[in-house]
């Protein structure tokens, strides 16, 4: 029981924080951003690249990765999503392009080599026969300090009010003097950013590979779905109903079925309850 | 609406006007007189390059000793898979139809040789793999002779690989570990599936090892915890690992969870020497079982050779060191060639099937027998599993290993970052070693 | 009168098209060959995505059940194509209602998502449950060809794209086809005017579905395997998307026009690009082209002849 509480809470924070940046981007612009799982991946790699090849310490590895991650954030929107952002479709076609696009790059650069990271906090946390990695689990804590300082930013600071009120009401936002492409573009530079955090942490936890976008696409999408498109506080509660479900899957059910639950549950929700568990499009 | 369609359609031919041009163009390349090999494997995996450039060498040597058939000189062509079925099917019939090669040697996993399988029989194309090992292909040579007798496999076959592992399982887990259970960890795809079931069936009976448990997993899994948590509460001597698919997330969570009870098994990510800088440095105390040549075995002087070739041309440019198939390729296109040679050329198709057929190649290392090219005939029953293995490179499943190079060996990762052969024997020049937080 | 035009359109396309093999090698044939089965999936993509605005990320789920029913059926059982292959399009009938299903509450991006779930479990089914059946993650290899050779296959396919596109083309030119424009510019106004939006979404679903049957059921038999990484894959979505789109949605000649433009800038960057950059490029030129003109292609070249033919005009005129 405390082993499944455990990593349960764990792979929840990280799924957490793998979807909290796709909420936001479909929240503010109304758009889905297919090219989410990339920008988990240039994270990963710009990681890897900087603390495994050249030898820079952890925490400026981690702080290159996040400012890749939004500076793609924002090369993606003022290149491709801009242009098209009056027709969501449009987008969510052209991020799927793109996200083919840099997997294909990321093998020209790197390979297709598999690729594993050290762990971030290394060593491993034991109680009763059950083990957990230190590592999970600041990604746990971190996700939890990301996830909370998001709510803080986006209710009590004048940039995450006015992201809010765009989210809820994007003509009484640019009444109310909001530059709504403004607020698109910080929401998709901080999209980016945590995606890309979100990536050093899945990466140091999975492996990195050129094809590594599309499992937390598919995470991310399943969180929001089920929790309805654009809640933040949606998506928390179910990464951790997505979490607990895996973990109690591969735990006492069995461990191949895994990916089977979770697409049906994604199935079961969209077509019960469309807009989903929580369903309200604003941050 | 009618008027749109019917100028929609004006798009449609000069676009083929176009596609017309062009293809009018590139057909009226030089067709030359050099005989052509083609590769068919993924540019970017670091197998598909180890075929590769395992080829390359073999043809640059084989074009600097004057050529072949008659001082032909040999042209190689490449067609990447990206490691995709689709691909891989149009790589196929590029390399037949707009190349015409005249022999291709492959670098496919398991899936994409099934691909182009169909159309290897419609091409009747030499064909010679070198990184499947999926008996299945070898069991579809011998079933429909006619139809498939162009494909060779030179690397010993998966139910090979098996067999002999389970005599490292009596010998080194069983006797010299004195471990008496297990549980199979294995990943849900059609290869693990076939090893577990044929692991679990003997490994008790033969070995002695008790299987407790078998967990098997989904290769997307992210957090392998609940999964070893689950292991370890059975208390088994050790677990088995099965993992081709994404086998750095099983082992390198293992190295970072520490986890209890040692592992060994299968373990795809670590055959070859970068796995020591892949997984940064923590593969120490990872074994796993490993077709020949292997990382971390004695090389004869011919493969010595090749490998300090290799070295010398491809320097730091991954992989950098050849996988086994690398090996397995460039002496495979050498004695492909040396086949064409008394045949008198790749066609006809069965005159090269006989000679190659009768390839007998035997590579000596310190004056022992170390490894032999040959090929099981139709109709050939090899010994120990009472079976055909048609077109499968010839393999001993007996010591001394006299009769062929064992199907397979166990090599172990160290922590100071080096790889030795642990088992069988006659190749062994390291011990099977437990994880440094066990010892 | 109005239909003489464009029939006859139809008719030098189909008498160009035949001729085709006369001109080019093999090699390119082949590659036609993957250009028309390509046609196909975008044909049917269009029918559901283009037409009524359902789009569906979940496209490879209805080519998959075509394919892995005929291809069990012929393997296992030894079926004869005439009647595996009926059956797999039948299953494929099944599998749209499994579709239209979410389509009776959601549209748009939720449709997109739930269509994309479908897609992802069948790939998870296809390895977990029968994997002796299926073939697992390996698939099936070995499963019975209906004619071998480049040319056979050529026109085998060129007849199903031809006739599948002007049985598209005769149905959409009707009220249906205007119908189903309606249903994508606004469904409420639909229902509003007395039509049946259900029906005739039901219509879209199944005439989609019959497509892309017939297009997975002839592939399985032309490429004579079938594996879950070939099918059920983000790569092949992506491919059968961009040809709809890239060639131009809501038209038939587009996504045939797409198809055979995709299909031959990859095939086309192989001998100066062999590695992996070859996918680069071919990526980089769809996601420009769409960005630049969402409409397509077809809307390219639709403009480009616009505007040429004054001046064509203009010279003709001029002595």
């Amino acid at each position: 029981m405390t082993n499944i509480l455990i990593q349960g809470l764990a792979l929840s924070g990280l799924y957490a924080l793998v979807a909290v940046g796709f909420t936001m981007i479909f929240s503010v612009g109304r758009v889905l951003n297919l090219a989410h799982g990339v920008f988990l991946m240039l994270g990963g790699y710009a990681y890897y690249t900087a603390v495994q090849v050249f030898g820079i310490s952890k925490g400026a590895g981690i702080a290159i990765a996040v400012l890749a991650g939004a500076a793609f954030g924002i090369l993606t929107y003022t290149v491709l999503v801009r242009r098209l952002e009056h027709n969501p479709i449009a987008v969510e076609i052209s991020t799927l392009i793109l996200a083919v696009v840099m997997q294909a790059l990321i093998v020209v650069v790197y390979t297709s080599a598999p690729k594993s990271m050290w762990p971030i906090v290394p060593g491993v946390f034991r109680h009763e026969g059950v083990f957990v990695s230190h590592n999970i689990l600041a990604a746990m804590v971190l996700s939890w300090i990301v996830l909370g300082g998001l709510v803080v930013f986006v209710r009590r600071t004048r940039l995450g009010r006015a992201l809010r009120a765009v989210s809820m009401d994007r003509k009484g936002a640019v009444i109310s003097g909001i530059d709504p492409h403004r607020m698109s573009l910080a929401t998709w530079a901080i999209s980016g950013g945590l995606a890309a955090l979100a990536g050093v942490f899945f990466a140091t936890y999975t492996q990195l590979t050129p094809g590594m976008w599309v499992a937390p696409l598919i995470i991310a999408v399943a969180v929001v779905v089920v929790g309805g498109i654009g809640s933040i506080v949606g998506s928390l509660v179910v990464a951790h109903l997505i979490g607990f479900m895996e973990t109690v899957t591969t735990t006492l059910v069995a461990a191949e079925l895994r990916g089977v639950f979770t697409m049906v549950l994604v199935i079961v929700v969209l077509v019960i309850v469309p807009k989903g568990l929580f369903g309200r499009e604003e941050l | 609406m009618q008027l749109r369609t019917d100028r929609a359609l004006a798009p449609l031919f000069a676009a083929l006007a176009i596609g017309v041009a062009a293809s009018l163009a590139h057909d009226a390349r030089a067709v030359g007189d050099p005989v052509k090999v083609g590769f068919i494997g993924s540019f970017a995996s670091d197998t598909g390059r180890s075929t590769l450039r395992g080829a390359e060498i073999a043809i640059e040597e084989l074009n600097a000793a004057g050529g072949v058939l008659g001082g032909r000189m040999i042209e190689l062509v490449s067609a990447d898979t990206r490691e995709d079925v689709t691909e891989g099917i149009k790589a196929y019939e590029y390399l037949n139809e707009s190349e015409n090669v005249d022999f291709i040697v492959s670098g496919s996993i398991d899936d994409v040789s099934l691909g182009w399988f169909p159309r290897m029989a419609e091409y009747r194309t030499p064909t010679l793999d070198t990184w499947t090992s999926y008996i299945g292909l070898i069991d579809m040579v011998g079933e429909e002779y006619e139809k498939y007798k162009m494909y060779f496999m030179n690397i010993a076959c998966d139910y090979a690989l098996g067999t002999l592992y389970v005599d490292f399982g009596k010998d080194v887990l069983g006797k010299q570990m004195g471990w008496k259970s297990t549980v199979i960890l294995q990943e849900d795809t059609a290869f693990g599936g076939g090893v577990q079931e044929f692991i679990a069936e003997i490994m008790e009976a033969e070995a002695g090892i008790k299987v407790l448990d078998t967990i098997v997993y989904d290769t997307q899994t992210v957090d392998f915890a609940p999964i070893y948590n689950k292991a370890v509460a059975l208390e088994p001597d050790f677990m088995y690992l099965i993992s081709s698919v994404n086998s750095q997330v099983p082992s390198s969570q293992y190295v970072k969870l520490q986890v209890p009870v040692a592992m060994t098994g299968i373990n795809v990510a670590a055959l070859g020497l970068d796995f020591w800088n892949d997984t940064g440095g923590a593969g120490g105390g990872i074994s796993t079982l490993s077709p020949i040549p292997a990382v971390g075995m004695e090389l004869d002087d011919s493969s010595k050779v090749f490998a300090e070739k290799y070295r010398a041309k491809y320097g730091d440019e991954r992989p950098v060191f050849p996988h086994f198939n690398g090996f397995n390729a460039y002496h495979g296109v050498k004695n492909a060639f040396a086949a064409a040679e008394r045949a008198g050329g790749f066609a006809p198709l069965d005159d090269w099937v006989r000679e190659m057929e009768n390839t007998d190649v035997k590579l000596y290392k310190d004056g022992e027998f170390w490894h032999r090219y040959a090929y099981f005939k139709p109709g050939e029953i090899e010994p120990r599993t009472g079976r055909e293995f048609v077109h499968n490179i010839k393999f001993d499943l007996t010591p001394p290993y006299d009769d062929g190079a064992p199907s397979m060996v166990v090599i172990q990762w160290y922590t100071d970052g080096t790889a030795k052969v642990v088992y069988p024997p006659k190749y062994a020049s390291g011990e099977f070693s437990i994880p440094p937080w066990l010892q | 009168m109005p239909l003489a035009r464009p029939l006859l359109g139809w008719l030098a396309f189909a008498v160009v098209m035949c001729l085709v093999p006369v001109f080019v090698s093999t090699g390119t044939v082949r590659i036609l060959v993957f250009a028309n089965f390509l046609a196909i999936f975008a044909m049917s993509w269009d029918v559901i995505s283009g037409r009524t605005g359902y789009i569906s990320f979940g496209h490879p789920f209805l080519i998959g059940i075509a394919g892995y029913t005929t291809a069990m059926l012929t393997y296992h059982l030894d079926t004869p194509l005439w009647l595996s292959i009926p059956a797999g399009v039948f299953a494929t009938l099944v599998g749209g209602t499994l579709f239209l299903l979410p389509a009776l509450r959601i549209r748009g991006t939720y449709f997109a998502l739930v269509t994309l779930a479908f897609m992802e479990l069948m790939y998870q089914l296809t390895q977990v449950i029968a994997p002796k059946v299926t073939g697992g993650t390996r698939g099936l290899s070995g499963i019975p060809t209906i004619v071998s050779g480049a040319i056979p296959n050529y026109y085998l396919t060129f007849g199903l794209v031809f006739a599948i596109g002007l049985g598209l083309w005769f149905v959409l030119r009707t009220r249906i086809g205007a119908a189903l424009a309606a249903l994508r510019m606004d469904e409420g106004a639909v229902a509003a005017s007395g039509l049946s939006t259900i029906r005739l979404k039901l219509f879209a679903f199944m005439t989609s579905a019959a497509v892309a049957g017939i297009g997975g059921a002839f592939y399985v038999h032309y490429l004579g395997s079938i594996a879950p990484r070939g099918l059920f894959d983000i790569n092949f979505l992506f491919t059968i998307l961009v040809a709809a789109l890239l060639g131009g949605s809501s038209t038939v000649a587009g996504p045939i026009l797409g198809a055979y433009f995709l299909t031959f800038l990859l095939e086309y960057l192989r001998p100066y690009l062999p590695g992996p950059e070859r996918y680069v490029i071919y990526g980089m030129i769809a996601l420009v082209v769409y960005v630049l003109e969402p409409r397509g292609l077809h809307a390219i070249l639709r403009t480009g002849a616009r505007r040429l033919a004054p001046l064509l005009a203009r010279r003709r005129i001029a002595p």
